[in-house]
């Protein structure tokens, strides 16, 4: 029973884990770029969210809209006004450092607009829970992880079926090429970034209801989203998602099993185990063939 | 003629450079107000470091994300050992913790080099930051490391040498043997070697480069002089945590100074590390509030407007008329 209850903790905060890198593994897989601002834009969405809560009493969950929308607007300029410039001027690896420099600035903003101290989201529903077959589940959890999956697969429709999904995966198979047929390559790219900057604002909303969050966990999602990616595989949102339901399961049994201070060392060690095993991730690289 | 006389000849004009550069700093501390001598020793850290980083880094193109793992490593393993031995005098005790960390970190390094330098660019740059994560956790939570609780260093006193002139002292002497080594390094076959493995590691190997080899030379050499700053950094601070040595901030200020200055360069590391610890120290230090936002303006300024470095900045401006 005990470990029923840990596989399903697992794939809870898998789900989350999932969506907050998606946005991350969309960027890496359309331009190699390592966006290592994208915790903050998780965060950002979070304190929006609660922003939204406290002031005129929206539920988190109905905020994803507006947040999905004003972070859809950040990442589109960011891409446009700061990005772009990096990628062009120097080298990728220098873009990293672009990121996190940004990332560096807008953390310092959190923290003097809304304090260091914890925040979290909590809304009458927020301690219902459900027992199911002697589970314990939290409902504001299991609505997490709907609101996930469908946000997920929400997004893989998007890249599938509409026209600008197929442009941004041309984008990303062959720059050149895409270029030649007539595409704003530029525009794809700010596009790309704002859909990402989208979802780790609407992934962040939902953080904010299940987990208390502060502006000094950037790090902490930046590099869930980098394990995610290289778990699961670049670019698409099925491979954010086993990498995701992974990550989540690895936490909770190594918490279970080791002790409840060793998540990070295991799943960091997982990461490194499967860079050298498969750099490419269980479902490798969505858009581009691999030689 | 040899490469190395050459090599030597070609740089008779830094070498001197260096030389007068040594004798001025040695003689700084006789003139230099407490804080500022503070401020000194950490740009001489700071710049033994980034030095140390650009063996891989700035000269294989392996970009480390995580060399603060060795600094943590070499200053635990200095930790631990010398509290064990508790040898007399305490400068003993300090020359037999600085060469243990460099062996310990030799000894981590060998054995990740063969895999973890199989992966390029930014594979290698992230799996370094998560083996730093994966030692800081476990020296935090193995409780035989002692990492959450803190280690106290014994306390190197020298007669007639005050505390804070003797870690400026001892920077020094490092800073300069490692530029040493570094130049070596880089007037050798060797550093040829890694220089045309930086440009095209496929192209060097297949004329007959030994890239594996000499990457794994240089991974290696790199974390031995991170780990020995590492252990006399612990002493320089008399007590030692996790968090104090496995930071990544260190890990990114070595990259971001060899960065500002110049990478690839050996001037440059020492250049950027002067000028971000001036600004940082004593013009930011005013401004706790916005220090991380000013560092990170910085950084994406620098970026933008220099992505070759301060050196390569200048050295473009040089070449414009000739041209």
């Amino acid at each position: 029973m005990l470990t029923l209850q840990t596989i399903a903790d697992g794939l809870v905060l898998g789900g989350l884990y999932a969506l907050a890198a998606v946005g991350f593994s969309l960027i890496f897989g359309v331009m190699s770029v390592v966006n290592l601002s994208h915790g903050v834009m998780v965060l950002i969405g979070a304190y929006l969210a609660w922003l939204l809560w406290h002031a005129i009493g929206l539920d988190p969950l109905l905020a994803i809209v507006p947040v999905m929308a004003a972070m859809f607007g950040f990442g589109y300029l960011y891409q446009r006004g700061l990005i772009r410039f990096a990628v062009e001027r120097a080298s990728l690896l220098a873009s990293m450092l672009v990121t996190f420099g940004a990332a560096l600035m807008l953390r310092n903003l959190l923290v003097l607009v809304f304090s260091p101290d914890f925040k979290s989201i909590a809304p009458s529903y927020a301690f219902a829970h459900v027992r199911l077959a002697g589970l314990t589940l939290d409902l504001v959890r299991v609505a997490a992880l709907a609101l996930s999956m469908l946000l997920l697969l929400a997004l893989a429709l998007i890249l599938n079926v509409t026209r600008i999904g197929r442009v941004m995966r041309a984008t990303a198979q062959e720059e050149v090429a895409a270029r030649l047929c007539g595409i704003d390559v530029r525009h794809v790219y700010a596009l790309t970034f704002g859909v990402s900057a989208a979802f780790a604002g609407a992934s962040g909303a939902i953080i904010g209801l299940v987990l208390p969050f502060s502006p000094s966990d950037d790090g902490l999602w930046t590099m869930n989203a980098f394990v995610v990616v290289t778990l699961g595989g670049v670019g698409s949102p099925a491979g954010a998602l086993v990498g995701g339901l992974l990550l989540g399961l690895i936490g909770a049994f190594a918490a279970r099993l080791i002790g409840p201070a060793f998540p990070n060392a295991m799943m960091f060690l997982v990461l490194v185990a499967m860079l050298l095993i498969r750099p490419a991730g269980l479902l490798g690289n969505a858009w581009r063939a691999r030689a | 003629m040899s490469l190395w006389q050459e090599g030597i000849r070609r740089h008779r004009g830094w070498i001197a450079a260096s030389l007068l550069g040594f004798v001025v700093l040695a003689f700084a501390p006789a003139l230099l107000p407490p804080f500022y001598l503070r401020v000194g020793t950490l740009f001489l850290f700071s710049a033994a470091l980034s030095l140390s980083w650009t063996l891989l880094g700035g000269f294989a193109g392996y970009w480390s994300f995580g060399h603060t793992a060795f600094v943590g490593l070499g200053a635990f393993t200095a930790a631990l050992l010398e509290g064990a031995l508790h040898l007399h005098p305490a400068t003993l005790s300090l020359a037999v913790g600085a060469a243990a960390a460099a062996l310990a970190c030799t000894l981590l390094s060998g054995l990740l080099a063969w895999p973890i330098l199989r992966l390029r660019g930014i594979y290698f740059a992230v799996a370094m930051l998560a083996v730093a994560q994966v030692l800081a956790e476990l020296t935090s939570n193995v409780d035989a490391i002692k990492g959450a609780l803190g280690i106290v260093l014994p306390r190197v006193v020298l007669p007639g040498v005050a505390q804070h002139v003797l870690y400026y002292r001892l920077f020094l002497v490092l800073l300069f043997a490692i530029l040493a080594i570094a130049f070596a390094v880089r007037i050798s076959r060797l550093g040829q070697g890694l220089v045309s493995l930086r440009e095209d590691e496929d192209t060097a190997r297949m004329l007959g480069v030994p890239t594996e080899r000499y990457k794994i030379a240089m991974f290696v050499l790199s974390a031995a002089l991170t780990g020995l700053l590492g252990a006399v950094y612990a002493h320089s601070l008399g007590y030692i945590t996790t968090e104090s040595v496995y930071r990544t901030d260190i890990s990114l200020d070595m990259i971001v100074y060899c960065l500002l200055g110049g990478i690839g360069t050996l001037i440059g590391p020492i250049v950027g590390a002067a000028l971000m610890t001036v600004v940082t120290q004593v013009v930011l230090g005013q401004l706790l509030g916005i220090h991380m936002f000013l560092t990170g303006a910085l950084l994406v300024l620098l970026v933008l407007a220099a992505p070759a470095g301060l050196v390569g900045l200048l050295a473009r401006r040089r070449q414009v008329p000739a041209a």
